[in-house]
């Protein structure tokens, strides 16, 4: 968004400036990945969840940031990513990575089959109906032999992957979330996204067409989701229905992009990880966590609605404002200068 | 017979239940996450008045209801009504986190335990139609549709009702001809919250409340609202007994556990099934 009304640079910058965007997170990945091995078991287990955070964050605001599809059932995709993990792992045993991506594709599937529907429903009501959607769907597992609802579903231990390798797919899990909404935010898609979320009935009479907009948007969030679902199953060993399908990380996915900024690149970023550090503070005291969030949540929502984002862009825009106007200043006192030397 | 007698008098709870949500809903067009809260505060605040004072639940529920309702005023004066304006997604996502604030305060006063209000009457059975219902149960339902009546005439005779109908059909006209609009929104939702506070102490008295309890019971306000249409009162209580008869006639065919799966399947399928016309209600707004 802030691309849209930021001054228009000459080409050169703007293609480098497109390259550190996606250099960036390269390298901050390779860097990662890099120093990953000396560090302790605690710290690496650490990273992957705040990095899943992230990637769930930029998942959901993909759909619900730069869509503006409230979605509160993305709890679903988690369930199933980390379900087809556990299971592939155990029946059928292929390697980890096909098991990874065939996690994402079936929630992607899933995740076509219910917003296909559900996408018809607008504003409050699709918010309504997806939250509906994952209570029922959670209902369901918890009473589902399948799901062996009351012990869970344990990755085999043959097949169990030690948390370091966890973490490592977790970075390039999260560099993929990262280049993906860069990705589309760059591409038409993305400005098809935000114009049917600031003026519908404008971008249909553009020629936008809604389902073919959101419906693959829907997919690619659905696909990230479900690997982060499945290497949340990896993390824990184990899936059971009650947290896999746990409504707690939709709501996390909405906090975490509140926080940060709704619709905008980086703001899941700095959502997840100023509510890492929050919880990290606070886990002696069960609960305070969540109370604070809440209340950063309605102070945000009600003193600066975009986010961290938008405190920041604002910002960033008073101080090229000052830089502008200095400039101006002294371009006035040079051609001042100028015109009195004609004059003499 | 047994069935469609309990699913009768479990829809007249879940009227009463619902009714503040479609009340907010039809003349603030919002939606209130945080529904469900109110209905669990009010579960909890009336038990705290029976702890503290003691007497009947049913009646300290009323000046619970008078606490929940005082809470909610400025709520909406001073939170809600000025998110307004900015765009739709935002009262929404301040009631979501109301609703978080609430539960984790309530977590952290009163623990995750769930809490019954007691009463003499509260185990005991009556014969309906030669069916026997809990007591609770029947108790409900007659306030359900007491409040139902109440707020029905309320809403079409009187001086207050008129400015709220007024509101609801056309908010700027509304304010151009005096009614003090931020006021008359406020008043709403104390009214809906002072409504579901009641609503959650019959909940207290014939299931149990606890904290986390809200989601569930806004998913199903939402379905009877969803059914029944909205803002209206007598809608309100038709959709509440169609959910609580499918609720109950489900739970006898697939098995209690499966009871909420009902509900909020039949919440999507409602939604699914009659998009459009939910649709331009909102879109108008």
């Amino acid at each position: 968004m802030t691309d849209l009304t930021a001054p228009r640079a000459s080409r050169a910058p703007r293609a480098l400036a497109r390259l550190a965007r996606y250099g960036a997170p390269l390298l901050v990945a390779v860097a990662l990945l890099a120093s990953s091995e000396g560090l302790r078991l605690a710290t690496v287990n650490q990273l992957t969840s705040l990095l899943l955070l992230a990637v769930l964050a930029m998942s959901w605001n993909l759909v619900s940031g730069f869509g503006g599809q409230f979605s509160l059932g993305h709890s679903i995709f988690v369930g199933v990513g980390g379900y087809a993990t556990a299971v592939i792992l155990d029946l059928l045993g292929l390697p980890l990575v096909v098991v990874l991506v065939l996690s994402g594709v079936i929630a992607a599937l899933i995740g076509v089959v219910l917003a296909y529907p559900m996408l018809r429903l607008r504003g409050p009501y699709f918010a309504i109906g997806t939250l509906g959607l994952a209570l029922a769907v959670q209902g369901w597992m918890l009473n589902w032999d399948f799901t062996r609802a009351s012990q869970g579903y344990s990755i085999p231990l043959d097949q169990s992957v030690d948390l370091l390798t966890v973490m490592r797919i977790a970075v390039v899990l999260a560099l993929v979330a990262v280049i993906v909404s860069q990705l589309i935010v760059d591409l038409p898609l993305g400005l098809r996204l935000l114009a049917l979320r600031d003026n519908e009935d404008g971008a249909l009479a553009l020629g936008v067409r809604r389902l073919r907009t959101l419906l693959p948007t829907w997919a690619i969030s659905a696909f990230l989701v479900g690997v982060m679902g499945a290497v949340v199953a990896l993390q824990n060993g184990q899936v059971t229905p009650q947290s896999a399908f746990s409504i707690q990380y939709t709501l996390d996915a909405v906090i975490i992009c509140v926080i940060g900024g709704l619709g905008t690149l980086y703001g899941p970023l700095i959502g997840a990880v100023a509510v890492f550090v929050l919880r990290q503070f606070t886990a002696d005291f069960a609960g305070w966590a969540s109370l604070i969030e809440a209340i950063i949540v309605i102070l945000i929502v009600r003193f600066a609605p975009d986010g961290a984002m938008g405190v920041l862009s604002g910002l960033s825009r008073l101080v090229r404002r000052a830089l502008v106007r200095r400039r101006r200043l002294e371009a006035s006192s040079s051609t001042e200068s100028t015109r009195e030397g004609v004059a003499a | 017979m047994e069935l469609v007698v309990q699913g009768i008098l479990l829809g007249g709870l879940y009227a009463t239940v619902a009714l503040g949500l479609s009340l907010v809903f039809g003349v603030i067009k919002m939606v209130n996450l945080a529904h469900g809260e109110f209905l669990v505060l009010g579960g909890y605040v009336t038990s705290l008045l029976v702890v503290s004072l003691g007497g009947d639940p049913l009646l300290l529920a009323i000046p619970a209801a008078l606490i929940v309702g005082a809470l909610a005023y400025p709520l909406q004066r001073y939170l809600l009504t000025p998110l307004m304006r900015h765009s739709t997604e935002a009262p929404i996502t301040a009631t979501f986190g109301v609703s978080v604030v609430v539960q984790t305060v309530l977590l952290l006063v009163f623990t995750a335990d769930p809490r019954t209000l007691n009463a003499p009457y509260a185990a005991s059975q009556v014969e309906v139609l030669g069916v026997g219902m809990r007591t609770t149960l029947l108790i409900a339902t007659v306030i359900g549709v007491a409040l139902v009546i109440v707020l029905d005439l309320t809403l079409r005779r009187s001086r207050f009702g008129r400015q709220v109908r007024a509101a609801a059909f056309d908010p700027d006209a509304a304010g151009l001809v005096g009614i003090d609009l931020k006021h008359t929104y406020a008043m709403v939702l104390a009214v809906a919250a002072a409504v579901s506070a009641i609503g959650g102490a019959l909940i207290a008295l014939s299931f149990s409340v606890d904290p986390v309890a809200g989601t569930g019971w806004l998913l199903r306000a939402f379905t009877v609202v969803v059914i029944g249409g909205l803002g209206s009162a007598r809608g309100t209580l038709a959709g509440g007994i169609t959910v609580g008869l499918v609720e109950t006639i489900a739970a006898a065919v697939f098995g209690a556990q499966y009871r909420d799966v009902a509900v909020f399947g039949a919440l999507v399928v409602v939604l699914l099934l009659r998009p459009q016309g939910l649709f331009a209600k909102v879109q108008r707004a």
